[in-house]
């Protein structure tokens, strides 16, 4: 910026004051464009407000100034559609193949006539097809009728000939458009035609749109009808026929007087529609969630369609059969509700399927396929004949099953335990006494309180016989109870008839207490009796049953367990009763 | 885009014939190429006679505003509904609105210029016959008329097209239509807020529903006029109105105090007629509608709470006022009677119910299909000077809102100034530039063939 530097000194202007920051020097690089260097440095740091480059004219592209100019001509043209003839100026561009353009004077005639004096020149342009010309379209109407078909046809007692001519006149002039016929229509009868008619019948009805509408597009369909009849007509006219036919202008007039109202209602109607439309969309929406969550609850409930056939639960065999798989589906379903919803949603069909038709499918499910599981490992040797697949499993019956010790389980626990251990705990009753009672009994027996060979079948008996021994006890308990009942009330009952007998010579008044004892007594008895009778039964009854599940068990069990067990429950009750 | 490309003619669907567009309307007379966005010229349809010399000299346009010459009287050749009523002069005004600018100036006579000068009996007789051409002998000619035009003075409109201009191509279009063609509707209904009338024209694919067409007197002279009368009933002294050209100079002075300036007058023998000042004063109060008055915005009546801000106006003979709710009140009887300022004195009548633009308006769609009513309310067009009332179309939304609260109800109206003043203009612009709407004209040799009549067969 030394030419800076010399202005300031010619012009005695102080120097810079301070030194110019350094990054402006990197911007004023950019010098515009129009403007010589040297110029540009005098200018200084400062650029002037205003714009120092002129605008020039950049002029065309260089590619184009290699290409002709393209003239533009004002040139006449004929309108295709018109039938006049009419000649109108334009600007169009000149054609490469025309020759020298007309003097100006010429070009600007308007030729009214078509009649062209300046020769070839101007008769090219005005042979082109006009390029608006085309937009020139009509309406399709039907053919005019003849005055033959008039009379045979269309012949209508409110329609003259000549406002049905006037009609179509109007329909094809304004191109069906029937707002604007009917706002045209203006039909006035001829009064020297008919000078007697018109004096009681003037055209004086006001048309209505209906009306000419009807009008028309009777005739209209006539007129097709009679171009072709209905066997010929295409699909489209049939169609197009059979509405004009159907036209109904009274129907017609009814919608546009409810469009009316509809038009003309108050600020208040147009409220209340609002809000009710919001409602309604409200409702619907509403309907639309309950029926989604219908839906979803339904595809849970969803009820498979059972696809076998039943003859396979005919035998007893498939009865059987079926009561395993419902029991198990039951199992499962149980289980099911335990693991909690998730578990039942992530398997829904299969969940539900054995519950309710126990099919061929249920089979599938996870219980069946852990017996099959465990049929292979109980069995090693049948193991590869007994593929786990899910037709072999079917057909295991209950003998195989119980050959093949396949069990199933009320409620497999977690973890692993031993069979013995649980028939030991058997033998541990909640009180010690009980529990020496027990082992006293099995002592008797000659039965080790540890089973040295604890299969299933020996582990069921033990159980059993606990059991029995168990029932034994008490009943045991329960007949000690009652004989010493019935001794106190022996005793009681000496002792009353032996009161009774010394105040045989006294007064015949009775104890206030001894009715009731006595009744209490005779309660006692009724009901000793009744279940005594009711031990016998019971106890035939068992005997049929269960005689070779004592084997192991006393001999003497068959009738007294039974019986011990009913006298146990009715004892129980006369207890309650003496309670009371 | 290459600006030496021409744009594709299916693009826009133009095609430019050099036709001139004519828009007479009561206040204004507008002219202009078809194709270009506003008139080139826009006169006053007055025209101002006076006597000079003692032959009866006709001005027009602005001229006539320049020099208030002695004796000058203003008249309009149009009626007060929109008709034209003296058709000479009518043809002189409108003549003039587009020779004036528009058609190019031919070179004199050379037989006239005084360079050729040659003794009167020399000239030779078939010279003279050159020497009458016609002013458009070469440009078609779209004129546009008021919906309720009587069909005798559509046809003498042609006539003056053909036999006096000598027109190749006429068409006569309704100034509704191209006002809705302006805002590029085919069906609308036009509300045409004019001078002297406001007009509603349904409009329905391109031509208007004649049992439709409703007008009334409530225009912009309609509000001139209550603005007089707003004048006159002032506190504590009735403001006059003083034009301009009465005033020679003058100095600001606060709102209420009396105006200082110095007046111009004249002799009575040189004095301008009372009609020339109360053209003068139209201008003055055209300025003031500009300014001041204001469309109450409803939705409450006007009659309602107390003042609001307020305005002030200078421009009334120096004068300085301060206008409060008063500037609501003076449109506001547009909308309802009541609300009118009486004034016994006016010319103008008292506006009946029916004349007040809700009633026009209902009493149009009651003239139409039902089925089309609820599209043109969707359609509203406003168009017209008078329409630029500040706040206007606001307020006809909702009064078109508290009329019809079912359908939608849509006014669209040009913010643009000039696009809402020359409206019908503009859309004659756009008809008379399409390429299909060449085959619509008439031309000269149809209506050689069939007269003058043929206008009411083609321009439906």
């Amino acid at each position: 910026m030394a030419a800076a530097a010399d202005v300031r000194d010619m012009l005695d202007l102080p120097a810079e004051s301070q030194p110019r920051p350094h990054k402006k020097q990197k911007v004023v690089e950019k010098r515009p464009e129009g403007i010589t260097r040297e110029l540009y440095a005098l200018l200084g740091e400062r650029a002037p407000p205003i714009a120092i480059n002129e605008n020039k004219y950049k002029g065309r592209p260089k590619l184009l100034n290699k290409l002709r100019v393209r003239q533009w001509r004002m040139s006449p043209f004929a309108n295709g559609a018109r039938s006049d003839g009419l000649v109108l100026n334009h600007w169009q561009r000149k054609h490469e193949g025309a020759r020298q353009p007309a003097p100006e004077g010429t070009q600007m005639d308007v030729d009214v006539d078509g009649t062209k004096e300046e020769g070839k020149e101007d008769t090219k342009p005005l042979e082109q097809e006009y390029t608006f010309a085309k937009y020139n379209v009509k309406a399709q109407l039907p053919r005019r009728y003849t005055d033959d078909e008039y009379s045979r046809h269309l012949r209508n007692n409110e329609w003259t000939r000549e406002e049905t001519d006037y009609l179509m006149d109007l329909v094809a002039e304004y191109d069906l458009r029937w707002v604007l016929i009917a706002d045209r229509y203006e039909y006035q009868p001829r009064m020297d035609s008919e000078p007697e008619g018109n004096a009681i019948v003037p055209a004086k009805t006001v048309r209505t749109m209906e009306h000419m509408k009807a009008r028309y597009y009777f005739i209209a369909a006539t007129m097709l009808a009679i171009e072709h009849p209905p066997s010929e007509m295409s699909e489209a006219e049939f169609e197009w026929h059979e509405k004009m036919l159907k036209f109904d202008p009274n129907r017609e007039r009814d919608r546009k007087e409810l469009a009316a109202l509809q038009l003309n209602r108050t600020a208040d109607e147009v409220r209340e529609e609002a809000m009710l439309l919001e409602e309604l969309k409200r409702i619907t929406s509403n309907e639309q969630s309950f029926i989604s969550e219908r839906r979803e609850l339904y595809s849970r409930l969803e009820v498979p369609v059972s696809v076998g056939n039943t003859a396979m639960y005919q035998s007893s065999q498939g009865l059987s059969q079926l009561l395993q798989t419902l029991l198990q589906a039951d199992k499962s379903k149980k289980r099911r509700s335990i693991l909690g919803p998730d578990g039942a949603v992530a398997s829904p069909a299969a969940g539900q399927t054995p519950t309710q038709a126990g099919g061929p499918v249920s089979r599938g499910d996870t219980p069946s396929a852990n017996a099959a599981a465990s049929a292979t490992n109980n069995n090693n040797k049948k193991g590869p004949a007994v593929p786990p697949t899910l037709p072999v499993v079917r057909q295991l019956t209950a003998a195989e099953e119980s050959r093949y010790g396949i069990q199933h389980h009320e409620r497999v626990t977690a973890g692993v335990q031993f069979r013995s251990d649980r028939a030991q705990k058997l033998t541990q009753a909640k009180s010690n006494v009980q529990t020496q009672k027990l082992a006293g009994a099995l002592a008797e027996l000659e039965i080790p309180v540890r089973l040295f060979m604890p299969t299933e079948r020996v582990c069921k008996d033990f159980e059993k016989l606990i059991q029995s021994v168990n029932v034994l006890l008490e009943a045991r308990k329960v007949s000690e109870k009652v004989e010493s009942e019935i001794r106190v009330l022996e005793a009681s009952r000496a002792e009353r008839e032996r009161k009774a007998r010394e105040a045989a010579g006294e007064t015949t008044a009775a104890d206030p207490e001894n009715p009731e004892v006595k009744t209490e007594a005779e309660d006692g008895t009724g009901v000793l009796g009744s279940t005594a009778e009711a031990a016998g039964s019971g106890g035939e009854k068992g005997e049929g049953g269960d005689g070779e599940n004592a084997e192991e068990a006393a001999k003497d069990d068959g009738n007294h367990k039974r019986s011990a067990s009913v006298l146990s429950a009715v004892s129980d009750k006369s207890n309650k009763r003496q309670r009371r | 885009m290459n600006p030496s490309n021409p744009p594709q003619a299916a693009e826009y669907g133009g095609d430019e014939v050099s036709a001139i567009v004519l828009d007479p309307g009561y206040s204004t007379t507008r002219a202009g190429f078809a194709g270009e966005d506003a008139p080139k010229s826009v006169i006053p349809t007055y025209y101002g006679k006076y006597n000079y010399e003692g032959k009866e000299r006709l001005v027009f346009g602005d001229n006539m505003f320049v020099q208030p010459r002695a004796g000058i009287s203003v008249h309009n050749p149009i009626g007060k509904d929109g008709i034209v009523e003296d058709w000479d002069m009518a043809e002189k005004v409108w003549e003039y609105s587009f020779a004036s600018r528009l058609t190019a100036t031919k070179p004199d006579n050379p037989f006239h210029n005084g360079l050729n000068d040659i003794s009167s009996e020399e000239l030779p007789a078939e010279m003279e016959v050159e020497t009458d051409e016609k002013p458009l002998a070469d440009t078609p000619l779209l004129m546009s008329e008021p919906g309720w035009n009587p069909a005798k003075a559509r046809e003498k409109t042609i006539e003056i097209a053909m036999e006096k201009w000598g027109t190749p191509a006429f068409y006569l279009a309704r100034n509704g239509v191209l006002a809705a063609f302006a805002s590029g509707k085919a069906s609308a209904l036009v509300i045409d807020i004019g001078a002297s009338n406001i007009s509603v024209t349904p409009v329905h694919d391109g031509m208007i529903l004649k049992r439709g067409v409703q007008h009334s007197p409530l225009g912009g002279d309609y509000i001139s006029s209550q603005i007089r009368a707003l004048f006159k009933k002032n506190s504590p002294q009735p403001i006059t109105i003083t034009p301009h050209y009465l005033i020679s100079s003058k100095t600001a002075v606060e709102a209420g105090q009396p105006p200082q300036a110095n007046y111009r007058t004249f002799p009575a023998d040189r004095a301008p007629d009372a009609s020339y000042r109360a053209l003068q004063e139209e201008r003055t109060l055209a300025e003031f509608k500009e300014c001041v008055v204001q469309t109450w915005p409803g939705p409450n009546k006007l009659s309602g709470p107390g003042p609001r801000e307020s305005q002030t106006k200078n421009s009334l003979a120096a004068r300085r006022a301060v206008f409060g709710v008063d500037r609501f009140r003076v449109v506001e009887s547009l909308f309802d009677v009541k609300a009118a300022i009486p004034d016994p004195d006016s010319p103008v009548p008292a506006p009946t119910q029916a004349q007040t633009l809700p009633e026009v308006i209902k009493a149009s769609l009651a003239g139409v299909d039902v089925d089309i009513r609820p599209h043109l309310l969707s359609n509203v067009v406003v168009t017209g000077a008078s329409s630029l009332v500040y706040g206007f179309t606001e307020r006809l939304n909702q009064e078109l809102m508290t009329l019809f609260p079912g359908p939608r109800v849509r006014v669209s109206a040009p913010g643009n100034t000039s696009e809402r003043r020359f409206g019908s203009w503009i859309g004659g612009s756009i008809l008379a530039s399409l390429g299909t709407f060449h085959q619509m004209w008439i031309s000269k040799k149809e209506y050689e063939e069939h007269g003058a009549n043929i206008v009411e067969k083609r321009c439906k």
